[in-house]
């Protein structure tokens, strides 16, 4: 019975999954040969790469919350699902490494004389000089703390489960890796509204 | 690679701290010497150029992550190396890893590298 039972569930997200595919491959030929994508991102030159650094951003927001969430879990000694942790841990890392590598490819223009950079010099220099430059230092000590936890997490597995200390290190890891990322979001996201690339 | 006994103890996980420590303090200080002297700026810069893709179009920056990669990755070497079958005093490695921190987000507050470039240079 329990045999039969398994069988049916595993039919049924079969069809489930083959459904939401087409679905979404219907949906996405419709919007690519329909969409006016390129009012969405804008008239810059720069809107693909901003666009990607924003995607980027926007997906390191949601594993570096859940990080967060698996910090609390590490440092209230609740019990864990370490494989859970180690792929969640692993998109953390390589997330942030995305976000980097976009942001890098966005300061091009942020700098380019017109640009941003050369905006807020002339009108409101502290916004460069004070907010912009912490950010993009706030922003790089996500990395090493983001791949440090990853490996701790791959590296000692079951061992998390019965080492308190392994627990509150790689919890802390986590912790900084937020907050150091709400800062570089937070700054990211304020100086964008107040002039794009 | 770690062996079952290395990950008894905490060494191998000291190592990654102290290495992200040592990481993003040398980017703090990289940061300042470029703030402190031009000439440093653009022999920083001259090292982002070696390998970052658009590194004329990143400017200094280039350089600094470059030398924070450097920094972090040998730093985890050495450490690993050192650490991998034992384990200095946990609470010590905690303090020197979370005043690391502490002084790189310091140093890296621009009101503070400022001042601190002004006088330097």
């Amino acid at each position: 019975m329990t045999h039969l039972e398994d069988k049916d569930e595993k039919t049924s997200k079969d069809t489930i999954i083959a459904l939401l595919l087409v679905m979404a491959g219907v949906g996405g030929g419709i919007l690519i040969v329909s969409a006016p994508a390129q009012q969405l991102l804008g008239e810059s030159l720069y809107s693909i790469r901003s666009a990607f650094h924003g995607l980027f951003a926007g997906i390191f927001m949601i594993t570096a919350t859940i990080g967060l969430y698996q910090a609390f879990r590490l440092w209230s000694c609740a019990p864990l699902n370490i494989r859970e942790i180690e792929v969640g841990s692993l998109l953390n890392a390589f997330s942030c490494f995305m976000t980097i590598l976009m942001g890098n490819w966005v300061y091009i223009p942020y700098r380019a004389v017109g640009g941003p950079k050369s905006h807020f010099l002339e009108n409101i220099p502290e916004i460069h000089k004070v907010f912009f430059e912490f950010k993009e230092f706030a922003a790089l000590f996500t990395l090493p703390l983001a791949v440090a936890a990853a490996y701790l997490i791959c590296r000692y597995g079951e061992r998390l489960n019965s080492n308190k200390q392994l627990r509150e290190t790689t919890a802390l890891l986590l912790i900084l890796t937020f907050f150091y990322f709400v800062v570089a979001f937070g700054l990211g996201a304020a100086i964008t509204k107040l002039k794009s690339v | 690679m770690n062996t079952k006994t290395d990950l008894d103890k905490l060494g191998t996980a000291q190592a990654a701290l102290l290495a992200v420590t040592v990481g993003i303090l040398a980017l703090a200080l990289s940061n300042l010497g470029a703030e402190a002297s031009k000439s440093f700026q653009i022999s920083i810069h001259n090292i982002g150029k070696l390998w970052i893709p658009g590194a004329e179009g990143i400017g200094p920056y280039s350089g600094k992550e470059t030398i924070a990669l450097i920094a972090w990755l040998a730093s985890w070497w050495i450490f690993h190396s050192l650490l991998r079958r034992r384990e200095w005093n946990n609470q010590w490695v905690l303090a020197i890893f979370l005043i690391g921190i502490a002084c790189a987000t310091t140093l890296l507050w621009p009101p503070v590298f400022s001042y601190l470039g002004h006088i330097l240079g």
